[in-house]
């Protein structure tokens, strides 16, 4: 069975989201529709204010929505209690941030291991599955390092490897390469096309940085808050 | 997770000194000012303590502490006596006195008149035998935690003058064989004591009681206290309660009129009103470092728990992680601060001044500190639990 015969890992349908009210108010999303396949990277791509960080706040489950439904692994995420989403979060979703957001007091295998303390494994285990992510990643050599001494290309795999340790099935990446040179960012999309097509997780890549287009399997383009396209990417790194 | 929250606080080097030392500060002053309190309280009752021997206080049934008395009739001591578990007792006479030094100088002594035929209460003089004091105007002079209080004129010319008071006469401290004037009475000093310093501090006389009631002014009552000891066996509150009884005067035992007197000092003193003013200047000063400290370290670390909030981290957890944080600067706090007083206290009481530090004043301390600690984790906390984890991303 392939991806596309599969559930998708994220089924949003009208998908709605304001902020404010009166004149103030703003729709972020004004009924989003919006398939995720298991194994593949989907693109997320639009202008600022488009709504793209709106509906991954949504999907990941840190936001509510006021509209619409939105199934994440099989899990309606709209009824969810707060209690649940944060342990669904913890225990299913990778992410992936723009500033890597390491936690500076913390070696490389510390920060990695840090989902699996969230969730309850014992420090030794969790440090040690930690150190064969971060090999796996290709920084085994830097794992007792602190952030402010790794470069940042360094630290965005220290920041996939913590994506990853905990075997989430959806991944999301908030402008993964927007901080790093051209080089070290095509290093990265390699990293994490290999980790969509390795296992059955789905990756969801909001970017503005047209170098990375070409590694995606879809691309789905929002403005003003709806999602206008969606076609076919590069899928640049299904031979390499 | 404890651990990420303790690696984060010992992380920002700036912000947990900063702590360290606002709790170690309130940690410090309020163990010092209840230590010192309870310094100036067990200097309060100074003449109990001195008189070990004593099981029963017995006292008029209006008197409350040993710093303010009035005095019983004589025929109260057979009373005392002839009540059945009471083996020995012993008048003990107070009264104040302005005593004049051979140069003119005056200064008010208490006079403490003992038992003539026991000298109980009498302190030890180095070097002089206790049976002297029963010599006609004979007393022992003592500082009382006071100093420069003992001063005599130095030089023979300057004692007694028959040309006027030589008040800026140079002086020396009393000894023995100097003289002194009471109420138009003149005594000879045995020597000076060193018995357990006053609160408030006074310089102090002893004498015995019949040299006392020739000195002092003719009252018609002059028995201050009644020094009971039990019989072998018998409680001293049994017995205290029998003579309450059986005379109608009041009576104490040891410790319960040493709480007595600790009340009446709470309740009367002004200087604890002092203390207690120095106890909230402590926490509010502890109180604004710790509080301003760690409401800044969590604020400044907003973006660190947001990040653990987005990955899964419940608030619970979050919050716990900073009560860590304060718990771990509370604990170290704490331990510098007692540390840093026990040190200080040394240094103080070899310097005379009045410092005790009993077991519930490190407590004092501790609870301080833990009020200061929780109510400043409470209000850190806020933002923390508040926190929208969508800041993590770039859109935010």
């Amino acid at each position: 069975m392939t991806g596309a015969d599969q559930e998708p890992a994220v089924r949003c349908r009208g998908l709605t989201k304001h902020y404010g009210s009166g004149n103030e108010r703003v729709d972020a999303l004004r009924g989003v529709d919006l398939d995720v396949r298991i194994g593949e990277l989907l693109m997320l791509v639009g202008p600022s204010g488009c709504g793209k960080t709106t509906l991954i706040s949504i999907i990941t489950t840190i936001l509510d929505q006021d509209g619409g439904s939105c199934e994440v692994l099989g899990r309606d995420v709209g009824h969810m209690t707060e209690a649940e989403r944060t342990h669904f979060r913890g225990k299913s979703i990778g992410f992936v941030f723009q500033a890597f957001n390491l936690l500076p007091a913390l070696t490389a295998v510390e920060n990695v291991s840090v989902p699996l303390l969230i969730s309850g494994v014992a420090r030794e285990v969790a440090e040690q599955r930690a150190r064969s992510v971060l090999e796996e990643v290709g920084l085994g050599a830097r794992a007792d390092a602190l952030p402010r001494k790794l470069s940042g290309g360094q630290q965005q795999r220290v920041a996939i490897g913590r994506a990853l340790v905990h075997d989430p099935k959806l991944v999301v990446c908030d402008e993964p390469t927007s901080n790093l040179d051209a080089k070290t960012g095509h290093e990265m999309m390699n990293i994490l096309r290999g980790v969509a097509r390795a296992s059955d997780r789905a990756l969801i890549v909001v970017t503005h940085d047209n170098r990375t287009f070409e590694y995606a399997d879809r691309m789905a383009h929002m403005e003003d808050g709806r999602i206008i396209d969606v076609s076919e990417g590069g899928r640049r790194g299904e031979q390499s | 997770m404890f651990r990420i929250a303790l690696k984060m606080l010992a992380a920002d080097r700036a912000k947990f000194v900063g702590l360290l030392f606002g709790i170690a500060f309130t940690s410090f002053l309020v163990t010092f000012a209840a230590s010192y309190f309870c310094g100036f309280m067990t200097n309060g009752f100074a003449l109990i303590s001195e008189n070990g021997a004593t099981d029963v206080w017995v006292m008029d049934p209006a008197v409350q502490s040993v710093e303010q008395t009035i005095n019983m009739p004589a025929s109260a001591l057979d009373r005392v006596r002839s009540v059945e578990g009471v083996s020995r007792a012993v008048p003990l006479a107070l009264g104040n006195a302005d005593v004049r030094f051979p140069n003119g100088q005056f200064q008010t002594f208490q006079v403490i008149g003992v038992d003539d035929a026991s000298l109980a209460g009498a302190p030890v003089v180095p070097g002089r035998n206790p049976d002297e004091l029963r010599a006609r105007a004979a007393v022992i002079v003592d500082a009382g935690g006071t100093s420069g209080k003992l001063e005599t004129p130095a030089l023979p010319q300057d004692q007694w003058p028959h040309d006027g008071a030589h008040l800026d006469a140079p002086t020396r401290e009393l000894r023995s064989g100097d003289e002194l004037l009471v109420n138009e009475h003149l005594v000879r000093v045995l020597g000076q004591s060193s018995t357990l310093p006053r609160f408030p501090p006074r310089p102090l006389l002893y004498t015995t009681l019949s040299n006392a009631l020739l000195i002092l002014p003719v009252e018609p009552h002059t028995l201050t206290f009644v020094m009971a000891r039990t019989v072998a066996g018998v409680s001293p509150r049994e017995v205290a309660w029998r003579i309450e009884l059986r005379t109608g005067l009041r009576a104490r035992t040891t410790a319960d009129f040493k709480s007595d007197t600790v009340r009446w000092f709470l309740v009367n003193s002004e200087d604890v009103g002092d203390i207690a003013a120095m106890l909230m200047l402590a926490m509010t000063m502890g109180f604004g470092v710790t509080g301003v400290m760690l409401y800044m370290f969590t604020y400044e670390h907003q973006s660190q728990y947001a990040v653990l909030k987005a990955l899964g981290t419940p608030s619970g957890t979050l919050t716990a992680m900073v009560l860590a944080q304060a718990a771990m600067c509370a604990l170290l706090g704490t331990g510098m601060g007692l540390g840093l007083c026990g040190l200080a206290g040394e240094v103080v009481l070899r310097l005379g001044f009045p410092f005790r530090m009993m077991w519930f004043t490190p407590l004092a301390g501790l609870l301080g500190v833990v009020v200061v600690s929780v109510v400043a984790a409470l209000i850190s906390v806020r933002p923390v639990v508040k926190l929208q984890p969508a800041v993590v991303f770039a859109g935010r």
